[in-house]
């Protein structure tokens, strides 16, 4: 799966995995709080019931003339009976509690007595709370949140993977175009090169060394091209040779690979390579990597504009003195196919390949630009 | 030494209390229950009455007392109908300090609170 299809598929999963999960969770937070009710308004039943039954024994203790008046007591509650001015008269409990105040984990129910039987205007009735059907409710709606959230992610990956198919067919296409033009284009362009070489080292049409020279640095941009294009399609299946490298060795080839495409724009080239530097990389990685800065800063450039070229221990560094590159298109242009500046011809996979060479060897790629003054791109070697 | 000292004195303020309780009960018994009795009224009931109706012993001791310094059937706590048996009580003789402690007195007296026990 390509990196774009991974991230539509993970926006699409945590918008509609997110979206899912909050109206789930209202819905279940709502049938939580009504049945969480209903089981405290049931165990509130029992207590009114209770009251019932002391009422009515108070009512007879209130006629008995017996010199011991033997409290009623509920085997479930405790109780007590209040006075008009809710001062206690007596009860069951080991404190007796203040009227109307309400305890934590207890369940209260308070009955207005009219007549007052033994002066009682109020009756209290209080008993824990039972959590028990209260912790298997939570436990029912966690299992049920649990196997939503799961049927939900799996149904919304596959919806994902349903919704990105067309996307993923025209990248597919696109790749496969590429493939076939680029396989189609390696033996004209080896052709030509070949021949361009044969002429420069036989010195014929001397007549027409300018054109020649044209022909040269067209027929090098088409093989640079035909070079990115076949590293991305290989990327995943070309086995890499890591070799002790020397860069400055290689980037001062590279230069002399790209003398002609500057001598053309008339650019100022400097070039500042610490001798020796060598790095455990793959060649051809190495040359993905200096080939698209260079060509882009040379691309990008203004006609007899700076190119800059320093190589240290540290890092590699390409600066141009061209269009740059708007503040918000920075964050993106590493983007395969984005391309912040119409103006030159090209795929916009240079950066992209950049990036994937970074990214696989753990350096760190640094830039920096403003635009219609140029761009700095630094790769450092090590964090 | 001390202690039989100590034990002497302690007697002695016992004896004066129950006196004082004696006492006190004589009074209520002479200047408000013999009256009841003698009419067989039974003053437990009355008290009963009051405490279905008033609740609180503050709110019966001034119903009483209202009773008391001017009795009418609208201000008693018997219904209309005990009136055609008995009749009705004079107006009380006692200032109003001796009245409400006498009321204080019968109240603690029929005090529902000391009879109530658990099981």
């Amino acid at each position: 799966m390509l990196q774009s299809e991974k991230r539509s598929l993970l926006r699409f999963l945590l918008i509609y995995m997110g979206s899912t999960f909050l109206l789930f969770s209202i819905a279940s937070w709502l049938f939580y709080t009504s049945s969480k009710h209903h089981l405290l308004d049931n165990q509130k039943e029992a207590l009114k019931y209770e009251s019932q039954k002391i009422e009515t024994a108070l009512r007879a203790l209130h006629q008995s003339n017996s010199n011991r008046l033997v409290y009623p007591v509920s085997k479930t509650a405790d109780s007590a009976i209040y006075d008009l001015d809710k001062h206690y008269i007596f009860g069951t409990y080991a404190t007796p509690p203040v009227l109307g105040k309400k305890e934590k984990h207890t369940l209260s129910y308070v009955v207005k007595i009219e007549p007052y039987y033994l002066g009682a205007a109020y009756l209290l009735l209080s008993k824990p709370i039972d959590f028990t059907p209260i912790r298997a409710l939570q436990r029912n709606l966690v299992i049920f949140m649990l196997l939503a959230g799961i049927f939900f992610a799996i149904l919304g990956y596959y919806l994902g993977r349903l919704f990105i198919a067309p996307m993923r067919e025209s990248i597919k296409q696109m790749n496969h175009f590429i493939q076939d033009t680029t396989h189609e284009l390696n033996t004209p362009i080896s052709t030509i090169l070949t021949n361009i070489e044969m002429i420069e080292t036989f010195g014929e049409c001397e007549k027409n060394s300018d054109e020649l020279k044209r022909i040269e640095i067209a027929s090098k941009t088409l093989s640079r091209i035909y070079d990115d294009l076949t590293y991305l399609n290989l990327n995943h299946h070309y086995h890499r040779q890591i070799i002790d490298l020397d860069m400055s060795h290689l980037i001062e080839e590279r230069m002399v690979y790209f003398s002609a495409m500057a001598e053309a724009k008339r650019l100022q080239v400097r070039i500042d390579i610490e001798p020796e530097v060598r790095l455990e990389i793959d060649k051809n990685d190495a040359i993905r990597l200096i080939d698209n800065l260079i060509s882009n800063a040379i691309k990008y450039n203004k006609p007899r504009g700076l190119l800059y070229v320093k190589l240290t221990k540290r890092y590699f560094m390409v600066k141009d003195g061209g269009v740059g590159i708007n503040k918000k298109d920075l964050t993106t242009i590493m983007q395969r196919f984005k391309r912040a500046n119409s103006s030159e011809g090209g795929f916009g996979i240079g950066l992209d390949i950049v990036n994937q060479v970074v990214n696989s060897y753990g350096f760190v790629l640094h830039m920096q630009s403003q635009l219609h003054k140029g761009t700095e791109v630094k790769v450092q070697w090590e964090k | 030494m001390g202690k039989i000292i100590f034990l002497l004195s302690l007697s002695i303020v016992y004896s004066f209390a129950q006196n004082e309780i004696q006492e006190a009960s004589m009074d209520l018994q002479s200047a408000c229950l013999q009256c009841h009795q003698e009419e067989q009224i039974p003053s437990s009931l009355v008290y009963r009455r009051y405490l279905m109706r008033y609740s609180t012993p503050e709110r019966i001791s001034e119903a009483m007392f209202r009773y008391l310094k001017n009795p009418s059937k609208t201000a008693s706590i018997m219904p209309s109908q005990f009136f055609l048996k008995f009749p009705m009580k004079k107006k009380t003789e006692m200032d109003d300090m001796e009245l409400r402690q006498y009321i204080h007195r019968y109240i603690e007296k029929f005090d529902v609170k000391k009879k109530l026990v658990l099981p």
